[in-house]
């Protein structure tokens, strides 16, 4: 008992000694205090919320972040901190009280220092109190290479910093790590993906000096590279397929994350990589990969919930710009400045607000994208897209071309011919089962306008009559006519009406429209009040007609104002209460209708100037509207060809079929522009949105107006830098900058290592980390800028070092000593990220899918989960639609991306759903994972396909297939206890599948793709079983 | 408790903590940064395994919740505030002294008026409290003393998906964690063979639901909520493959752990000694999840009470299911039922999912109670917000809607310390404002909290340089509704 206690508590104490370590041992002096590596923190974490930046909280003008108001007399008297001499500080005294109600921080606050936090301030007070700036603001220097004793070990500049520190620390580094584990591991850091057996093979045989970098260039050379690398950034930049708030229906944004790809493989510099994706829309002749790359803060949520406030949502937007910008680039936690000064770190609300303005003029709306994508969008088609487009362009010209040489050829009467009249008036229908072609349909009721029944319900003529009950005033509108109704002289307009008895309306009316609606007769109650009473703009026709039946009323033209040679383009049928039919619209007429409406100019210009909605080109409409007198030769011309080659009756049989031909090319054209994908964009207002500081971050509560800046506490633009986006993209990148470098470079860091030296990644102020290796970080930091900002270099000085190389072998006592691995006398061994142990599957099975880019898939996903919380088929992504074929095996990088739900054996690997920026994924180890990789179908298939792969091509004997297959999944022979674990578990599968072959038929039927004939199905699923088993080791989905 | 129970209590918790220290689990990394969590020693440890807390702040009145969450928010007008004025006022324009220069949403901004309209059913008294209850709910007004219902709970957003996050994570906007994501991170596991947080949903149509509801935010993922699921697998991946019979699978899963185990002795990585754990508490869910989720052997009686069917989905199923995992001493169990959106056509709405609600929910206290579990199990009943006294769209006699209201609206509580057979709050005449002991969604987080033996202020997780809690920077335990 006492025994296991004392276990535990050795335990308990590991990660404390560890902190411990880091602190207290600075090379100089042992006993030194360092006040941005000891004692920032402990002031930060406990004392700066009432005595720190944030002004408005300030208690008793204390303020202990900057030195002369930590040292200066207090309103109490004496000082807060007396440096030399700590017995006369207050602030010891304060915080070491014993006294409820002297003691600091205060109960309420519900912290309190610890023993040893004490003594380190008192003992920095007793050295002097020496004030540095925060590390991270301060400009970075490039540190010399330290003196090691060991000077045979480091491989590259990075050794020396980090043999020091295991020297200092009386640890070695460990051995190199062996040659598969070696490989195994740049595989999977610089492209995600395990290495081939003959890749393994190949570098275990070469002893050439240079091996070890062939590997690492041939790796940083392959395009799997910019999938390995884009999927850190597409969490960062908070990449999703989805809208994310609410209903959370699709996006299209896979070009974006193709230019994340690409962008990494073509080496783009950090510098530029950083440029357009903050502001590649506002680079001079921005190109379509610059704008598809201003996407990046396009990535927020957006949201169209009903009812939602847009200018809310608009600063929501606007705010994860911000906050995402600083935790990205800056390493710095800005969300809280939203609201009041930040508490730990030197910015303040105004600063805020004043990035917010860079970010502010997006033309985006608040609530945007329930049909597609929220705007700006641009369309980026795909080159085939484009030859496409291409060819119809051509098509269109030459049908242009032919079109004008007929123009030329045919005969048009002169415009003011005369209209050749019937004997007799004739009844033309203009509305029967439907409203004329091109008009438009409105009303106050607009989608219930013209609201066509069948039989039984009444009809006259045809299938249908529209019909309409009204509580109060109700209307069928439509107008803009193709083909209107010409007005002659006597002409009489004609409606059928049939009245509901059991509903009866108050009144009828019908409208006509040329231009204007002043054209109105009406029966019964005189209850709808527009035009002038008793005249043509509203005529009393008599009482309603009678009720259960089909009754005509005629309306004399003249009577309600409609000269000859007027054209009518619209028409309304009006009702006051009640329960209406109307079927049977037109005219009694001698003029020609319909389809010999137009053969003649005039009347075709005189209904082309009453409509609302020409189609005809501006140049015509303009030239329309003159007075024939006042058009030159040339609009005379082209108001000829238009009615020749779209109205004139006598041409229609030259025109049409080309016309058609026409009108398919642009269908045609639209259908392919609108199948080319969209990709979100930056775009920046003509009139930039003012910023204002929000009070509490309330976007109702406007303060003061605030201009475009960056943080006072940070260096200033560079000199001529634009008051926009760009300008704020080329301050971060500028080497002046302290912080971009610092933050990225620890970054990549920590990919490699699982830590950064910074362990804080996101948090480079204050409540941060102090670094674990401080030089370390600045030379990497200055390395990388004065390699012009070169991504492929850094990862290259990363893997090339010694410390790198090491084996991963956990030592009892350096685990006990350095737990987390934070002085690196070991290499880096965790798991792998969600996507690539799905990778790893698809790869060592032979099932990936190897090309680069394009729209997201979807893998095998459980039924039913969308649509459990989705909203119904109205919205996109509501309902899961299953990929086949190649798309099932995709990289994890295109798994679609459904924010509320996003895809689960990603998410139970600790991928994030990307609803904001996230700068490290936890890495848990979890039941939910066993079962994922145990039985989701596609590690099942990838097992079967595994197993495949090893019949094929795994050598003939068991003990060879099982070398094979352990070899692909782990990239090293098995052990023999290992190989002969495995041969047990294969023969007791094979047995059990012998004894029960449909058992084993439904375990190789598992997955879409094909399995090949001739292989015993029993065999075949006991090495599907085998390879469910090497597919869950910790070794298989563990970087080693 | 002797000296040496409870030594060995604070062992068996050490021992695992222990563990996962060794395991340099993500939980052990975020209790070392937040040092607060690990200071305090109380009379109360931790019980759960896991925890960050290693103390309780408190002695629990709760073991575990069980909360009926109903999504798109029932209107507390026509449920559980009753509103006689309102009733008489029916059809005139909501005062605008009463109304004040409060938000309201954009889907009733553009009505010209603003018209009253009373309870769409009449009210109880239920009980010997006598809770004034719509007589669609008898089910629940026959629990009437065993619950406490909140007349004045308030809430700050006006729209769905902010309100739901902001209830249970504190925060309007996404990105931290729900009530039972701080739960599972803060207490821990009391069970061997389930998952610490669990979601059960029901419903079709109505709003929308995102997995962020149950999500872990910035905590580790394994604080998700794991939802299970009356259709396909119970949990995802929990079944076998066809044609891998369990038998099999402990075959193949021997091999695993025998390869592992080797891996271990040769590499030394305490992550290995963590996942061998973790595949055979997955070996334990492949059985315990499907026995869990069987209803089938229930008695007939009980299947009855709730109104479950077994092989169902159903709200009344999931409720028989809460009871079930709350007797593997699950800790958290969140259930989601959809369509109380009444915008439109309210009176038939309402009725139709208080027929779908009533039985279930009340069956659910009731069995409970009678299996000893009350009193340790706080369920909680209740939506995002309330809905508004004026009619969204036109009033009829069998037809009205109402629109969002965040200003006031009702929930109710029951076991687990909460004081039965009470009605706290008191809203106005209009059931639009505050009238008396509002309680703001911060403070029931922080009394839910309480309840579990959890000072809000005190279960902080680090996250970009701030401890940040689940009640943010306010609430107040609301010591009127404890027993």
């Amino acid at each position: 008992m006492i025994r296991k206690l004392l276990v535990i508590l050795a335990l308990c104490n590991v990660a404390a000694s560890a902190s411990r370590l880091l602190a207290d041992d600075p090379p100089s002096a042992p006993d030194a205090v360092d006040y941005n590596r000891d004692i920032r923190q402990i002031l930060s974490n406990n004392c700066y919320a009432c005595h720190g930046p944030d002004q408005a909280k300030l208690q008793a003008g204390l303020r202990l972040d900057k030195q002369e108001t930590a040292l200066a007399a207090l309103e109490s008297g004496g000082a807060a901190i007396v440096p030399g001499h700590s017995a006369q500080s207050k602030l010891i005294a304060r915080i070491a009280s014993h006294d409820d109600d002297e003691v600091m921080p205060p109960k309420e606050a519900g912290k309190r220092l610890k023993p040893e936090e004490i003594e380190k301030l008192r003992k920095w007070i007793d050295q002097g109190a020496k004030w540095k700036g925060h590390w991270s603001y301060l400009k970075v220097e490039r540190p010399p290479l330290p003196a090691v004793k060991n000077g045979s070990w480091p491989k590259a500049p990075i050794d020396y910093f980090v043999l020091q520190r295991l020297e200092q620390e009386g640890l070695s580094p460990s051995s190199e790590a062996d040659r598969a584990t070696l490989i195994r591991r740049l595989s999977f850091d610089l492209t995600g993906l395990p290495p081939s057996i003959a890749e393994v093979d190949a570098f275990v045989a070469d002893s050439s000096p240079g091996a070890y970098e062939k590997v690492v260039d041939r790796l940083l050379s392959s395009p799997r590279y910019g999938e390995r690398m884009a999927q850190k950034w597409l969490d960062l930049a908070r990449y999703a397929d989805t809208n994310g708030y609410h209903i959370d229906n699709h996006r299209d944004m896979w070009r974006y994350r193709e230019w994340v790809i690409d962008a990494f493989n073509r080496n783009l510099p950090f510098d530029q990589f950083t440029i357009e994706q903050i502001a590649g829309d506002l680079l001079p002749e921005a190109s379509i990969s610059q704008k598809i790359a201003s996407g990046f803060h396009r990535n927020v949520m957006v949201n169209f919930e009903g009812g939602a406030d847009p200018a809310e949502y608009l600063t929501k937007y606007v705010v994860d710009r911000v906050t995402t910008t600083a935790t990205v680039w800056l390493g710095s936690t800005l969300a809280c400045t939203e609201c009041h000064d930040h508490k730990y770190d030197p910015f303040t609300q105004r600063e805020f607000y004043q990035l917010f303005a860079y970010f502010n003029s997006v033309p985006e709306q608040g609530l945007d994208g329930q049909k597609e994508n929220p705007r700006p969008s641009i369309r980026v088609p795909s080159p085939e897209q484009t030859a496409q487009m291409e060819g119809y362009r051509k098509q269109l010209a030459e049908l242009e071309a032919s079109v004008q040489v007929k123009l030329a050829t045919v005969r048009v009467e002169p415009p003011s011919a005369p209209v050749a009249l019937l004997a007799e008036p004739r009844e033309y229908v203009w509305v029967d089962d439907a409203i004329p072609v091109g008009s438009t349909a409105s009303g106050q009721e607009k989608d219930k306008s013209w609201h066509w029944v069948n039989s039984p319900q009444p009809v006259l003529q045809g299938q249908k009559a529209a019909e309409r009950t009204a509580t109060g005033l109700g209307q069928h509108i439509f107008t803009d006519a193709r083909q209107p109704l010409l007005i002659g002289s006597g002409d009489k307009l004609v409606a059928h009406v049939f009245l509901d008895p059991a509903n009866l309306p108050e009144q009828i009316m019908l409208q006509f429209n040329d231009g204007t609606w002043e054209h109105r007769a009406y029966w019964g109650a005189n209850k709808i009040d527009w035009g002038g009473d008793n005249s043509p703009s509203r005529l009393a026709m008599g009482p309603l007609p009678e009720a259960g039946r089909w009754v005509r009323l005629e309306v004399d033209a003249a009577a309600v104002g409609l000269a000859t040679g007027t054209v009518v383009n619209g028409w309304a049928c009006t009702q006051q209460g009640g329960h209406v039919f109307w079927d049977k619209l037109g005219i009694m007429t001698r003029s020609p209708q319909g389809s010999s409406l137009y053969e003649n100019q005039d009347t075709w210009e005189l209904a082309e100037r009453s409509s609302a909605k020409s189609t005809a080109p501006p140049d015509v409409q303009a030239a329309v509207k003159l007075e024939a007198a006042k058009r030159n030769e040339g609009q005379n011309q082209a108001i000829r060809d238009y009615f020749a080659r779209y109205f004139y009756t006598k041409t229609r049989a030259t025109f049409d079929p080309l016309n058609a031909e026409a009108e398919k090319l642009k269908k045609a054209q639209a259908d392919l522009e609108a199948k080319s994908p969209l990709t979100m964009v930056m775009e920046e207002m003509s009139q930039p949105r003012e910023t204002f500081v929000l009070t509490r971050g309330d976007f109702r509560a406007k303060g003061d107006k605030v201009a475009p800046g960056v943080p006072a506490s940070l260096p200033p633009l560079p000199a001529g830098a634009p008051a926009n986006r760009l300008g704020l993209a080329k301050w971060l990148v500028d080497p002046a900058n302290p912080l971009v470098s610092r933050v990225t470079v620890n970054r990549f860091w920590q990919q490699y290592f699982g830590i950064g030296l910074v362990k804080t990644s996101e948090d480079f102020g204050s409540q941060g980390e102090w670094p674990s290796h401080p030089d370390l970080l600045d030379w990497l930091s200055s390395q990388f800028v004065d390699s012009g900002w070169d991504m492929k270099a850094l990862q290259k000085l990363i893997v090339m070092s010694a410390t790198y190389r090491q084996s991963g072998h956990v030592d009892a006592e350096v685990l006990k000593h350095d737990p987390y691995n934070r002085l690196l006398a070991r290499g880096p061994r965790f798991r792998l990220d969600a996507e690539m142990i799905r990778d790893n599957a698809l790869a060592v099975s032979g099932l990936l899918d190897g090309r680069l880019g394009g729209p997201s898939v979807s893998p095998y996903q459980p039924p039913g989960l969308w649509e459990e919380v989705g909203f119904g088929p109205t919205f996109s992504a509501q309902s899961y639609v299953q990929s086949h074929g190649i798309d099932l095996y995709r990289r994890g990088i295109y798994t679609y991306w459904k924010r509320a739900l996003p895809y689960p054996p990603l998410v139970t690997f600790d991928a994030p759903n990307r609803e904001v920026c996230t700068d490290s994924r936890a890495r848990t180890n979890t039941p939910l994972q066993a079962l994922v990789l145990l039985n989701d179908p596609s590690y099942v298939e990838a097992a079967r396909v595994l197993a495949q792969r090893v019949l094929a091509e795994g050598g003939s004997t068991t003990v060879e297939r099982i070398a094979f297959a352990f070899k692909l999944c782990t990239a090293r022979a098995p052990k023999p206890e290992e190989a002969s674990v495995l041969s047990q578990i294969f023969d007791a599968q094979l047995a059990a599948f012998k004894q029960n072959p449909a058992a084993a038929t439904k375990l190789i039927s598992v997955g879409e793709s094909s399995r090949p004939a001739g292989i015993d199905p029993s065999e075949l699923a006991a090495w599907t079983a085998l390879g469910n088993v090497l597919l869950n080791l910790d070794e298989t989905i563990t970087k080693g | 408790m002797d000296l040496e129970q409870q030594l060995s209590r604070d062992m068996t918790r050490r021992t695992l903590l222990g563990q996962s220290a060794r395991g340099l689990g993500a939980f052990a990394l975020a209790s070392l940064l937040n040092g607060n969590l690990q200071g305090e020693t109380t009379n109360a440890p931790n019980l759960g395994t896991h925890g960050a807390l290693p103390f309780l702040h408190f002695a629990p009145k709760a073991k575990r919740v069980i909360y009926l969450f109903m999504s798109g928010a029932p209107s507390h007008i026509d449920l559980f505030d009753n509103k006689p004025k309102l009733k008489e006022l029916t059809g005139e324009e909501l005062p605008k002294s009463v109304r004040g220069d409060q938000r309201i949403t954009g889907m009733t901004s553009g009505q010209s008026k603003l018209l009253m309209v009373g309870p769409a059913y009449d009210f109880k008294r239920y009980g010997q409290c006598g809770a004034e209850i719509t007589e669609m709910m008898p089910h629940i007004g026959s629990i009437a003393d065993d619950i406490s219902i909140v007349r004045s709970m308030h809430t700050d957003p006006i729209n769905h998906d902010p309100a739901v996050t902001y209830l249970l994570t504190g925060n309007q906007q996404p990105g931290r964690p729900t009530i039972g994501a701080w739960m599972a991170y803060g207490l821990g596991s009391v069970n061997k063979n389930l998952p610490e947080y669990v979601v059960l949903l029901s419903g079709g149509g109505g709003q929308p639901l995102l997995a962020r509801y149950w999500g872990n935010g910035f905590l580790p993922s394994k604080y998700q909520g794991v939802q299970f699921r009356s259709t396909g697998d119970p949990v995802l991946y929990v079944s076998n493959p066809e044609g891998i019979d369990p038998a099999m699978r402990r075959q193949l899963l021997d091999g695993v752990q025998q390869l592992n185990r080797l891996q271990l002795e040769a590499v030394g990585d305490p992550e290995i000694s963590t996942r061998i754990d973790a595949y055979e508490m997955a070996y334990r869910m492949q059985t315990s999840v499907p026995e869990l989720m069987d209803i089938s052997q229930e008695p007939k009686q009980v299947l009855d009470m709730y109104g479950a069917q077994p092989g169902k989905a159903s709200f009344a199923n999931n409720c028989l299911l809460a009871r079930r995992l709350a007797e593997r001493d699950v800790r958290f169990v969140q259930l989601y039922h959809r369509d109380w959106d009444h915008h439109g056509n309210l009176p038939n709405e309402l009725k139709r999912q208080c027929g779908i609600c009533d039985q279930g929910s009340a069956a659910l206290v009731k069995d409970l109670k009678q299996r000893g579990l009350l009193d340790e199990t706080l369920v909680i009943w209740g939506g995002e917000f309330g809905r508004t006294a004026y009619s969204q769209g036109a009033i009829s006699k069998n037809n009205f809607g109402r629109d969002h209201h965040p200003r006031c609206y009702s929930i109710w509580m029951a076991g687990g310390g909460i004081k039965p057979g009470f009605t706290m709050g008191k809203t106005d005449d209009f059931g639009y404002n505050l009238v008396e002991d509002g309680v703001h969604a911060n403070d029931f987080q922080a009394t839910i909290l309480h309840l579990m033996g959890v000072d809000h202020k005190k279960l902080t997780y680090r996250f970009q340089g701030r401890d940040f809690r689940l009640t943010d920077v306010s609430g107040n335990v609301v010591q009127k509704l404890l027993a």
